[in-house]
């Protein structure tokens, strides 16, 4: 087992140098190699692995690689587009690229320069640190722009909503963002599709207004599930390790969740 | 609005958006309003400083969020300072 993961290794940091002048091919063959390896091992590759593959580029190999749906250019801010960890979520840096309008996006950490219109902004911290962040988002969207944050990673206060049968946690503030603002919210995802990656907005995420803040994010955010269960029920394939064990590690649901 | 008004009414409004606020009569000063003193999370804390650009008609008090720790009494010191402007 050991001979076939030092080939395997070493096939894949063949790649590597070619991802820079050839990307196409270069993904390509890492998604023939990886799917033979899956096949072979039935595992999962890490993201240690994928940051093995193609070390130091960041996502430039992936920029000429990802195709922006045709409903890109007519998104209008102040919008608040909120992605979950499925499918090529690592080209969605790029893809927001393609927005028309300035981008701020929220994330733990930066993983690589963002280009303009995209601005990153870091969520670590404490809580005013975060509230700080939070706070610079409300006037992004004030100032008409668009905000790109994750749902599933919650590093402050968050809410447990029904998914396939079980139940993921989301975070409470793209919601509550959205909700102050005043601004739609719309799901951002991200897949590998013919040798490329094409990144399209789903429909807005809305529910009815209620006089208890917290009632309706919480609304909010168990139609944001409903939007992932159903993209996940058309592409199971793009259902991430995370986000499986997320699930798992959730009980099943007895009281009529789908 | 005195200077005192200003007080109570911050005090009022910590009593009715901090759940560990409610039940105490005194808030001191030097008291956190984030983790380790009145325990509000990140998106309360933005909306408790929003309110109070409502309430006293200011802007800007949010900006409070970029400097040192808030506490009970440097929310109320910038707010008798910027409304008794």
């Amino acid at each position: 087992l050991s001979g076939a993961r030092r080939v395997f290794d070493a096939l894949e940091g063949g790649l590597a140098p070619l991802a820079g002048s050839w990307p196409r091919l270069a993904f390509s063959g890492a998604g023939a190699v990886g799917r033979l390896r899956n096949w072979l091992s039935r595992r999962w590759p890490s993201p240690e692995q994928v940051q093995t593959l193609f070390p130091r580029q960041g996502v430039d190999p992936v920029r000429p690689l990802v195709r922006a749906g045709a409903d890109f250019g007519a998104l209008r801010p102040p919008l608040v587009l909120g992605f979950f960890h499925v499918g090529a979520v690592q080209a969605l840096g790029v893809a927001v690229e393609r927005l028309p309008g300035p981008v701020l996006v929220l994330r733990q950490g930066s993983i690589h320069t963002p280009r303009p219109p995209v601005r990153v902004e870091s969520t670590e911290g404490d809580g005013q640190r975060r509230a700080a962040s939070f706070r610079r988002a409300l006037d992004h969207l004030a100032e008409g722009g668009f905000v790109v944050m994750a749902l599933d990673i919650v590093p402050g206060p968050g809410f447990r909503v029904p998914c396939l049968g079980r139940s993921i946690e989301l975070a409470r503030g793209p919601f509550a963002l959205a909700r102050i603002a005043g601004a739609p919210m719309r799901p951002l995802v991200a897949r590998w599709q013919g040798g490329g990656v094409a990144a399209e907005a789903g429909e807005v995420i809305a529910a009815e207004a209620m006089p208890d803040r917290e009632a309706w994010e919480e609304a909010l955010a168990a139609e944001a599930a409903r939007w992932l269960e159903r993209y996940l029920l058309e592409s199971p394939a793009e259902l991430g390790l995370g986000l499986l064990r997320s699930l798992l590690a959730d009980g099943f649901r007895t009281d009529g969740g789908s | 609005m005195t200077s005192g008004a200003v007080e109570n009414e911050v005090r009022d409004l910590l009593r009715s958006r901090a759940p560990l606020a409610r039940g105490r009569d005194l808030l001191p000063d030097d008291l956190r309003l984030g983790p380790g003193g009145l325990g509000l999370d990140s998106i309360s804390l933005v909306e408790l400083l929003l309110e109070c650009e409502r309430r006293f008609g200011l802007r800007g008090v949010a900006g409070l969020l970029e400097g040192p720790p808030l506490t009970v009494g440097l929310l109320i010191a910038h707010l008798r300072t910027s409304a008794g402007r």
